[in-house]
């Protein structure tokens, strides 16, 4: 066998392990929304759409599967979140980038890494610890709520955000900023009509990234929210994510039992929601920036 | 309009970074409203001269800076200079176009803009004017919503120009600005330097020494951070005074 019929078979097994692996991932995507999708639809045959996507009540043995609380909560803890940590994760990427000396951009960026790092259940227990006591003594009651829930996620979410904000305000040249400094703008005019002009789309995409972090997570929610599924009467009150509620019933509603499909109901609008997401940075990040 | 475009006078300027000396004792004139031409070998200091006059220096760590400079009876170093309004006098162009990542428009209107000017006719004419000053009008007129990177480098270097143009400034500093170009872009861009003589005093550092006996005026030749010669640009080319610049001008120095 001459050495080029022996890379000729070499690269047509690698071929069909690319190909293997391709379909292999193409397909347990369908079997996702497959199986969410036809446990979601003999749910609504069987419950209707009105009285479950805008239903109040939440009680599955009762036969009441109002899953509104639980979406006002996962939009209610995601946009605190976001508000929170938004404006904090800029402020730091600009103070890294742009203020203090160059030489010490890396080690800042290995102590975010390192923060992006930590496992959501840690996040949980620091809000056990601070934040809960925290919102306690702001808003009253026992402090297990949906702004503390927000509150957890928004420090959750700050070290990732700053990451990609930094990474972001790093692609900004030199040379645009000098060009703005010669035709006489003020430092803070060279921010903000052109650093952050320049880098929109990737600030917008950061944006977007965080919002799906903070719609997605379930542990650090869970340990710090209450997990009451009312319609929350206010931020200080507790209540429930679409993520929370799902580890919490997964032992409730075992396969079989009446309403178990619920699950695959809440899974399918997260899933939902998480595929807009990524669609909107698709398209975003589809434009160019430079 | 020749009295418009200021003189530019340099005493006992040394410029450090750290403790490295890079311009040492320069002292010179260059006149209103002529092109002066600075060339000398890489490193002698010339690029820091320039960003000495629109004090660009400034962002260098560590940078030190003794002497005296003044663009017309504007002083330029010191410690209480009102930078915003030096760089609306001294405006400059970079060795590479560096347009910013907006329209043709915008990026003429930038430094308008900056000051405050929001009329959009008063832009309008004022990127216009700019944009035919600078030579490019007649090729991106009709274009000017399209982002500037869909120019040329000749182009962009060109609307670099204009941006720097709108903010109507007395002298305009020119760091290598075709060392990036094509040669074709490269006339054109000298073409303009002859054309904008005399509404304003040019100062273009430049490794093309035909360039400088093309455009300038004057000639300045430094070495070292040493301002070894500066006169006429016939009089440096033809019967240069010094050794040092003799040597440099035949290629016997680099």
């Amino acid at each position: 066998m001459t050495v080029h019929q022996k890379n000729l078979r070499t690269e047509r097994v690698q071929h069909a392990l690319f190909l293997a692996a391709a379909a292999l991932l193409i397909a347990l995507g369908f079997a996702f929304w497959g199986t969410l999708g036809w446990g979601a639809l003999r749910f609504f045959l069987r419950h209707g759409l009105n009285r479950t996507i805008l239903g109040l009540r939440y009680h599955p043995i009762r036969g009441q599967f109002g899953l509104l609380p639980f979406i006002i909560g996962s939009l209610a803890v995601t946009l605190i979140a976001t508000v929170l940590a938004y404006p904090l994760a800029l402020s730091v990427a600009i103070t890294a980038t742009m203020v203090l000396p160059r030489r010490w951009l890396s080690g800042i960026r290995q102590a975010v890494a390192s923060l992006a790092a930590i496992p959501s259940v840690i996040f949980g227990w620091w809000g056990l610890a601070m934040v809960v006591p925290l919102v306690r003594n702001l808003g009253g009651g026992t402090g297990f709520s949906v702004a503390a829930a927000g509150m957890v996620l928004a420090a959750m979410i700050v070290p990732t955000l700053s990451l990609l904000a930094i990474h972001a305000a790093m692609r900004v040249p030199e040379r645009w900023v000098e060009g703005s400094l010669a035709l006489g703008a003020t430092p803070d005019q060279t921010l903000g009509r052109v650093v952050l002009r320049s880098i929109r789309a990737p600030l917008v995409e950061a944006g977007i990234v965080a919002v799906g972090r903070a719609l997605g997570e379930t542990m650090a929610v869970q340990m710090v929210i209450g997990g009451q599924t009312f319609m929350p009467r206010s931020v200080f009150a507790p209540g429930s994510t679409l993520t929370s509620e799902i580890l919490n019933d997964i032992g409730l509603l075992p396969p079989g039992a009446l309403g178990h499909h619920v699950l695959d109901v809440m899974a399918l609008l997260l899933l939902l929601a998480m595929y807009g997401l990524v669609l909107l940075v698709e398209r975003i990040g589809g434009r160019e920036v430079g | 309009m020749d009295n418009e475009a200021p003189h530019i006078n340099v005493t006992q300027l040394s410029v450090a970074y750290g403790d490295q000396w890079v311009l040492k004792d320069v002292s010179m004139t260059v006149p209103g409203g002529q092109v002066l031409a600075v060339i000398g070998p890489s490193g002698c200091g010339k690029s820091t001269l320039l960003r000495v006059f629109n004090r660009l220096v400034d962002r260098v760590a560590g940078v030190h800076i003794k002497g005296q400079v003044r663009v017309g009876d504007f002083e330029v170093i010191g410690d209480h200079v009102d930078l915003v309004e030096l760089r609306q006098k001294v405006g400059m162009v970079f060795q590479h176009p560096n347009p910013f990542p907006f329209s043709v428009f915008d990026n003429v209107a930038y430094g308008p803009r900056l000051q405050g000017i929001k009329n959009s006719t008063r832009l309008r004419i004022l990127v216009e004017n700019s944009l035919k000053q600078a030579s490019l009008w007649d090729e991106v007129r009709g274009k000017l919503r399209r982002p500037a990177s869909s120019l040329s480098g000749g182009q962009q270097q060109r609307l670099c120009i204009a941006r720097a143009l709108a903010v109507s400034p007395q002298v305009l500093l020119m760091d290598e600005p075709t060392s990036a170009l094509d040669p074709l872009s490269t006339a054109k861009i000298e073409e303009l330097v002859l054309t904008l003589k005399g509404q304003y005093t040019v100062i273009l550092v430049t490794h093309n020494l035909q360039q400088a006996a093309r455009v300038s005026d004057f000639t300045a030749f430094f070495r070292e951070g040493h301002l070894v010669e500066l006169g006429p640009t016939k009089e440096v080319f033809t019967t240069p005074r010094q050794l040092a610049t003799e040597e440099f001008l035949t290629g016997r120095y680099e």
